[in-house]
């Protein structure tokens, strides 16, 4: 119901209330499986290659896998997403130009 | 079109009041055998005409078998002087914010209604005919008992009468008033949250506030301007259009009605902003991307078919410029949809790093009329009768020159090697590019009866360059990749054999890639490019649809 005096409008948006995304809890070690995801944008594989190198020095305990995804442009498909989950215990995701 | 109460439905209820406040029930909840209303308004010569009818009808009945109710759409001082003149003395209400007669949904006063006591409907009749009321009469007379000579009163009353006569407008059809009943009947089927800014509030600071805009100010989307956009089409306002990036939601007709009204558009754009926003979404378009990407591309809108001249879309002089009040409001529509729906905001999802002003709308028609080619849609399958709406995923329109070319051949080479910038000069086998025509450059290619084939193979032809020029090297790291090479023009290495690197690489993957319009004002001897973004499956496609009205 309008208030009086004041202007009534219709809401342009989803109506979705915001949602305040929080991040995942960011692990104090590394353990298990870490996958090193390259988002397939130019160049990424060579600071993968970099990343998992530094990885297997730095934790040898680590089993390190690489994932990739189809595409940089569009969001990752749900079987992507899911076999992250299946298989690793952390995700490092590198962008590159 | 009449919606009057016909025998065998109901009529509404109503409570009105008379000039002295007194109450009128309907139905009357009274004894009576049978109700008949009369809706009338003071100034209808047909209402004056048969007032005396239904006074003679009220004076020969048992009051308490017949029960008579006029409703006035006149003032209480018109309806009073009315009832004067007339010597009228049977009960009259006052319909003073026409609510009844709306609900009763006759054009024409007078209009009449006879009821049983439950509401039951058993005649009605608009205007005057002696048919009708005879038959009204008899259903009276089969439930009512009648004063000795009241046979004789109501025969003599007819007397003077002619056969028909038609009514008065109803004044629920005056302009104000039936503007004010379509918001009153539209508002029941919007189901957008209400926002009430306070009054002394300025509306666009209370929009831009909650981030509803693109910058610019917006017009406050009321019930009222919404209703009255949704005129524009023939979809019901709850109907799904799309699911808009980035955050998939489910977009409804009446959502883009809001947004087409914040950004200024008139019913009669509705339609394009609607198929544009459908055309966006598909998965061809891909707008996810499109929106995320760090490059400039955005929306560009085309408009062809008949649809551009009847709402006055701008397809010639500064076509891509301001001015145009459709051009402008149709291409700002999709954006605002796509920002205050989808969420598809700039520093979140949107990551333009330089964006570009065709970001706030880009809209523009194809000056059918002044190319010598098929237009878009009917290369693309449409009739010439079709009006379609093509999405491409573009930057901003950047000048070719060419006053000097006389041939068609000449000035499909200078285009072809002004094209070979887009992007980069080094960056060949792209994906699509929007290429505009002027007419007067189009002119020049209708002398020499050259085709778009043609215009698409000359440019294929003049900007394909060997591999080695394109690849990157230590003056400019720019350059073709080559994991972008097909697997056939590389070594076990990855890197090109020596063979592929005399290959000859045209600046486009197809020469169909190069989609050309036509459009712009016929002087000046001007065309432009719109670079394209990433194309193929994992980038964006246009697409052309026809629109929905």
């Amino acid at each position: 119901m309008s208030q009086p005096n004041s202007l009534t409008i219709l809401d342009p948006t989803d109506e979705i209330d915001p949602l305040v995304r929080v991040l995942a809890p960011r692990p104090t070690t590394l353990t298990g499986t870490v996958g090193v995801i390259d988002i397939s944008k130019p160049r990424g594989d060579v600071f993968c290659d970099e990343l998992e190198i530094l990885l297997h020095k730095q934790f040898p305990e680590v089993n390190v896998i690489r994932l990739r995804k189809s595409t940089f442009t569009k969001p990752s498909p749900r079987d992507f997403r899911l076999e992250i989950i299946r298989r690793c215990s952390g995700v490092i995701q590198a962008l590159a130009d | 079109m009449s919606r009057l109460p016909t025998v065998g439905s109901h009529a509404p209820a109503f409570t009105l009041r008379g000039d002295r406040n007194q109450e009128y029930p309907f139905p009357s909840a009274t004894d009576a055998q049978a109700e008949l209303l009369i809706f009338l308004k003071h100034d209808c010569a047909t209402c004056s005409m048969i007032v005396p009818v239904v006074e003679h009808l009220y004076q020969t009945t048992e009051r308490s078998d017949l029960r008579v109710l006029a409703v006035s759409q006149s003032s209480g001082d018109d309806t009073a002087a009315f009832l004067k003149q007339n010597r009228l003395t049977f009960p009259t209400a006052l319909d003073v914010d026409l609510t009844v007669s709306d609900h009763y949904g006759f054009d024409a006063v007078p209009a009449l209604v006879l009821t049983a006591p439950t509401g039951a409907v058993l005649g009605s009749a608009e205007g005057w005919s002696k048919v009708a009321w005879t038959q009204l009469l008899g259903e009276i007379a089969a439930r009512c008992s009648f004063v000795p000579d009241a046979n004789t009163i109501l025969t003599a009353a007819l007397e003077d009468l002619p056969e028909t006569r038609p009514g008065c407008g109803s004044r629920t059809h005056e302009p104000e008033v039936a503007s004010r009943w379509a918001v009153s009947r539209g508002r029941t089927l919007l189901a957008a949250r209400r926002v009430n800014i306070p009054v002394r509030q300025d509306p666009f600071e209370f929009m831009v506030d909650r981030g509803l805009t693109d910058g610019l100010p917006v017009v406050p989307p009321t019930e009222q301007k919404v209703v009255e956009m949704l005129t524009g089409t023939s979809r019901t306002p709850s109907e799904i259009v799309a699911k808009v990036p980035p955050n998939l939601a489910a977009v409804t007709v009446e959502k883009v009605a809001i947004n087409a009204v914040m950004a200024g558009c008139r019913p009669e754009y509705l339609p394009i902003v609607l198929t544009a926003l459908e055309a966006a979404c598909s998965d061809q378009f891909n707008l996810h991307g499109v929106l995320a990407t760090t490059y400039f591309a955005g929306p560009v809108v085309v408009v062809n078919g008949p649809i551009r001249r009847e709402i006055g879309l701008n397809c010639e002089g500064n076509v891509f410029g301001q001015g145009s009040r459709a051009n402008a409001t149709i291409g700002r529509a999709l954006q605002l949809v796509v920002r205050n729906v989808g969420g598809g905001k700039p520093g979140e999802v949107d990551m333009s790093t330089l964006g570009q002003p065709g970001k706030f709308t880009c809209c523009i028609g194809e000056h059918e009329e002044a190319s010598c080619w098929d237009p878009l849609h009917v290369e693309r399958g449409f009739a010439q009768s079709d009006s379609t709406v093509t999405v491409f995923a573009g930057e901003s329109p950047r000048a070719i020159r060419d006053q000097l070319s006389r041939s068609a051949g000449s000035l499909a080479t200078s285009i072809g090697l002004a094209l070979e910038s887009v992007a980069h000069v080094k960056l060949h086998a792209m994906g699509e590019v929007m290429l505009v025509i002027s007419p007067e450059h189009a002119r020049t290619f209708a002398q020499d009866n050259f085709s778009k084939i043609d215009l698409r193979t000359c440019i294929q032809q003049v900007t394909a360059r060997p591999l080695q020029e394109l690849l990157p090297n230590s003056i400019c790291e720019k350059g073709m990749l080559a994991a972008s090479l097909p697997q056939s023009w590389r070594n076990p290495d990855g890197q090109p054999t020596p063979e592929a690197r005399t290959r000859k690489v045209p600046k486009f993957e197809h020469a169909d890639k190069i989609i050309i319009v036509v459009a712009g004002g016929t002087a000046g001897k001007f065309s432009a490019v719109l670079g394209g973004w990433a194309s193929g499956g994992a980038g964006s496609t246009s697409v052309t649809k026809q629109i929905v009205f």
